[in-house]
């Protein structure tokens, strides 16, 4: 059961990331690498916060902030230096592991014995000194919702409208007079906000930052993203930040399989099969839903 | 309702990759365990695939071995590699937590925290080797009192003793240079390490930071124009590029120093280093006396290997021309006479 | 009123392939006009919407709109007082949001894009009404993305919304080239009804002689970036497509094609 529990709380975490992914992979139709540094940097912030003693939630909302910088870093370079997409998420992602360094003082930040938003006076003024072991997943529980909850309002609100369209088709939006580069700019700057977000909850629950946290993060993200969104197709946007959580706790779920059940040198091979074999189950059922409406569609012209 | 099913798929298709890895397991686990006697299972969190980590794992297994706890008989004892990655080595932890061993074992720093973090609430002790700073990385206090259920050992590299066998050999060097990886936490210690006891010595340190193993030959190349000698730390990242490292010293014929065993088999000159062997069986040991119940994590300080071990290539000193006095031949635990491939 | 002055544009400048599109062109659009524009292939006739609507920048001479010079600024800002519907239907709409979302944005423009909800609710029946007029059903598939849409339904919506909020000038790039006979006479009734409602200054580029000589006031034939025929009034609206059949395949022969 503890098993399962650290499967959903290390999903949900990832999760935040992964909604971040989302914005820019899914909606932006833009490859952001980004991630791979914003993701270290909402530790990085956390870390340094805390350490000094600023209060755990607050940290939440700056380590969003950085991420919203770094985000708009990247758009700008992409958008009025006309770097391309790919390559203006490298340079930041560059950039920002220095900055990493830099933010949290040293590569790796212990904060054990730090007030977390899992571990504070006000926690323990609830639930008394020994916290229960289900307080930290609820946490996580709640940052996601908000997340989630969030982002569906903004993506169905004027903005966000705007937002969809870009990657819809960025022609409409300079038809609508307004000018694309500054769509662009803001959805990256969302999404690596909540990239750095995930960072900060994840720094949290791990309580230490290390600078190789970042390693990887963007394929976690674009992994959960495509295994939520192709397990759930078809579904209307507010759906689809659900299917990525989905996907982000799928994904963890093959990681914990590898490392539960097979030869530690296996482990990376064992993720890749799993995640392939989720892919090809998702495609199959697309294939057969296929199928089966062009039988309807068959049916049709014969009657 | 197609949802479901899909999510049910998945799930079954998860189950049955695990129960079939599960089955094996248990039947291997039950024979190990008929040998009688009380029985411990251990996990084992590596950090990184290294050759001086492996070592760690090796010697804390020969360890327990010696205090009577063998594999396959009265210890079952699960291995799991994080391959450099925090989210990895977290769930690796959590796996442990999970399956209520009796001991973690946690080898590297990032590994150590992670451990600790799972298990710190749930009454299963750690034990670590191969963190170089337990103070800095919280696993102990300033006075070197364990945090908690935490113990193990410390890989500090024996800079002191490494200075003095450099002055010995290169009377003359001046300036000694380091590479270094700026994400690795031990690496940046050893440095502040180095930078307060090199003038003692009357070095002064030149320091080259890198990222990743493709930037080593290009810090390096630049280094070597500043440095009479160089030094390696236990970095992970410099270590696996240290081949090009070697090769650009050679066409300068500037000694390079290394800091373990396996490094001078490979072509450094010297090194006054630890033997991780070694360091694993000490770690080893405290696991014993944790699991047997004669003492408990939280009131073990962490021990560090108080004797460092000169290990010699004469093949390199040769190519150098660098004469090395009988008196280190005879003092070295090991003398190398050719250059490993 | 809109003045092309003194327009001046190469493409590939300062290589063998330069070609000069334009030299010296000159144009004024009074309000309210409507202008057919006909012309060969690679004749400017796109390139001209382009540079109005500042998706390409211009190499010499200015563009005015109602007395104030444009050339410098941006398209977007540009398109504020602009509506231009595209040759491909996809360009004017979202095709992975609904009817109504497509709606609702093209309800917004010129205003400001915040925080507040995307769709007005009360503004729903009013949408549901335009599209009724459109007699393709739209109205009931609301919720539908327009990406599941025919051409033609698209291009329907795309000239909708284009003219949804008060403009004074509207660009057609061969709105009808795209779409099967049917539908393209009706987009053009369309289009007509629409112009006329509005008294929008309207410059509409076609290849169907047919229509340039039935619609608009004003008919422009353009061959080498140079107008070879322009005629409006009386000359225009007494104008037979048999006319200027002539002429258009003379040029269109020179080309090749």
């Amino acid at each position: 059961m503890d098993f399962l529990i650290t499967i959903v709380e290390q999903g949900l975490i990832y999760g935040i990331l992964a909604l971040g992914v989302y914005i820019t992979y899914r909606i932006l139709d833009f490859p952001d690498l980004t991630v791979d540094g914003s993701f270290p940097l909402g530790a990085a912030v956390t870390a340094a916060l805390i350490t000094r003693g600023v209060n755990p939630y607050l940290t939440l909302l700056i380590s969003f902030a950085a991420g919203v910088l770094a985000g708009i870093c990247t758009g700008l370079i992409h958008v009025k230096f006309k770097v391309r997409d790919l390559l203006s998420g490298i340079i930041m992602m560059t950039a920002l592991y220095t900055v990493n360094l830099v933010v949290a003082g040293t590569n790796n930040v212990p904060l054990f014995s730090q007030e977390t938003i899992f571990n504070n006076s006000m926690l323990t003024g609830i639930f008394g000194e020994e916290i229960p072991g289900v307080v930290t997943i609820l946490v996580i529980l709640v940052v996601a919702l908000i997340c989630k909850l969030l982002l569906d309002f903004y993506m169905n609100t004027k903005s966000g409208y705007l937002l969809r369209a870009v990657g819809d088709n960025e022609n409409l939006v300079t038809s609508l007079a307004k000018d694309k580069g500054n769509v662009k700019i803001l959805g990256l700057a969302i999404s690596n906000g909540l990239v750095a977000l995930g960072g900060c909850v994840f720094c949290q629950e791990e309580k230490v930052f290390d600078i190789s946290v970042g390693t990887g993060s963007m394929v976690i993200g674009l992994a959960s993203v495509i295994i939520g969104v192709s397990l759930f197709r078809k579904l209307t946007f507010v759906k689809a930040t659900t299917a990525v959580f989905v996907g982000a706790i799928i994904y963890k779920a093959c990681v914990a399989a590898a490392i539960r059940f097979f030869e530690p040198q296996a482990m990376k091979l064992i993720t890749a099969v799993l995640f392939l074999v989720i892919l090809v189950i998702s495609m199959e059922r697309k294939q057969k839903k296929k199928l089966q409406l062009q039988e309807a569609g068959k049916g049709e012209h014969h009657a | 309702m197609k949802k479901k099913m899909v999510s049910l798929m998945i799930t079954a298709a998860l189950l049955t990759a695990a129960f079939a890895g599960c089955g094996a397991k248990t039947s291997a686990s039950e024979s190990e365990n008929s040998s009688g006697g009380e029985s411990y299972t251990i996990g084992i969190s590596q950090f990184a695939e290294h050759g001086s980590l492996d070592n760690c794992r090796e010697g804390f297994l020969e360890g327990l071995k010696e205090e009577g706890l063998e594999e396959g008989k009265n210890l079952t004892v699960k291995v799991n590699n994080a391959a450099s990655d925090m989210g990895t080595a977290a769930q690796i932890a959590q796996s442990f937590v999970a399956d209520k061993v009796d001991l973690i074992c946690a080898i590297a720093t990032p590994a150590a925290q992670a451990a600790y973090n799972a298990a710190m609430d749930k009454g299963i002790p750690v034990v670590y080797t191969a963190v170089t700073n337990p103070e800095e990385a919280q696993l102990a206090d300033s006075d070197g009192k364990p945090v908690g259920a935490v113990t193990g050992t410390s890989d500090q590299l024996p800079v002191e003793a490494q200075l003095k066998m450099i002055r010995e050999l290169l009377p003359d060097a001046k300036t000694i240079g380091i590479l270094y990886t700026t994400s690795e936490a031990n690496s940046v210690y050893s440095i502040s390490q180095y930078e307060k006891l090199a003038g003692d010595y009357g070095f002064t340190l030149e320091t080259a930071g890198v990222t990743n193993t493709s930037e080593v030959s290009l810090a390096a190349a630049d280094l070597l124009d500043k440095v009479d000698c160089l030094t390696n730390l236990t970095d992970n990242t410099v270590v696996s590029a240290l081949p090009s490292v070697l090769d650009a010293a050679n066409k300068k014929n500037i000694p390079v120093f290394g800091s373990e065993i396996e490094q001078v088999k490979n072509g450094c000159l010297a090194a006054e280093g630890l033997d991780y062997v070694n360091l694993g069986i000490e770690t080893g040991k405290m696991a014993a006396k944790i699991l047997k119940g004669e003492a408990s994590a939280e009131d073990m300080n962490y021990e560090l290997l108080t004797d460092s071990s000169l290990y010699i290539n004469q093949a390199v000193a040769d190519e150098l021309g660098i004469a090395i006095p009988d008196s280190m031949t005879e003092r070295a635990v090991e003398v190398f006479d050719e250059i490993a491939q | 009123m809109l003045e092309l002055q003194h327009i001046a544009k190469y493409y590939n400048p300062g290589t063998v392939n330069e070609m000069c599109l334009f030299q010296d062109f000159n144009l004024t659009v009074k309000d309210g006009q409507f202008v057919s524009v006909v012309g060969s292939n690679g004749s400017g006739k796109t390139s001209l919407l382009n540079l109005i609507c500042g998706s390409i920048d211009l190499d010499a001479g200015s563009i005015v709109m109602d007395g104030k010079d444009i050339t410098g600024e941006k398209e977007y800002r540009r398109l504020r007082r602009i509506g231009r519907v595209y040759q491909n239907p996809a360009m004017g709409t979202c095709p992975n949001m609904t009817i109504l979302e497509n709606m609702a944005m093209a309800d917004n423009k010129g205003k400001f894009f915040g925080l507040g909800r995307g769709t007005d609710k009360s503004r729903i029946d009013h949408y549901r009404e335009m599209l009724r007029q459109l007699n393709l059903g739209l109205e009931d598939k609301l919720q539908v993305k327009v990406g599941s849409l025919s051409g033609g339904q698209r291009q329907a919506m795309s000239l909708l919304m284009s003219t949804m909020t008060p403009i004074d000038f509207l660009i057609l790039d061969e709105h009808t080239a795209a779409l099967d006979p049917k539908t393209a006479e009706r987009i053009m009734e369309l289009t007509d009804e629409i112009v006329r409602e509005k008294k929008l200054t309207t410059i509409m580029v076609t290849h169907n002689l047919r229509y340039a000589v039935e619609y608009g006031d004003r008919l422009l034939m353009l061959h080498q970036g140079r107008a070879v025929m322009d005629l409006e009034g009386e000359e225009k609206k007494n104008l037979k497509v048999e006319q200027i059949l002539d002429q258009f395949n003379a040029i269109s022969i020179e080309c090749g094609n």
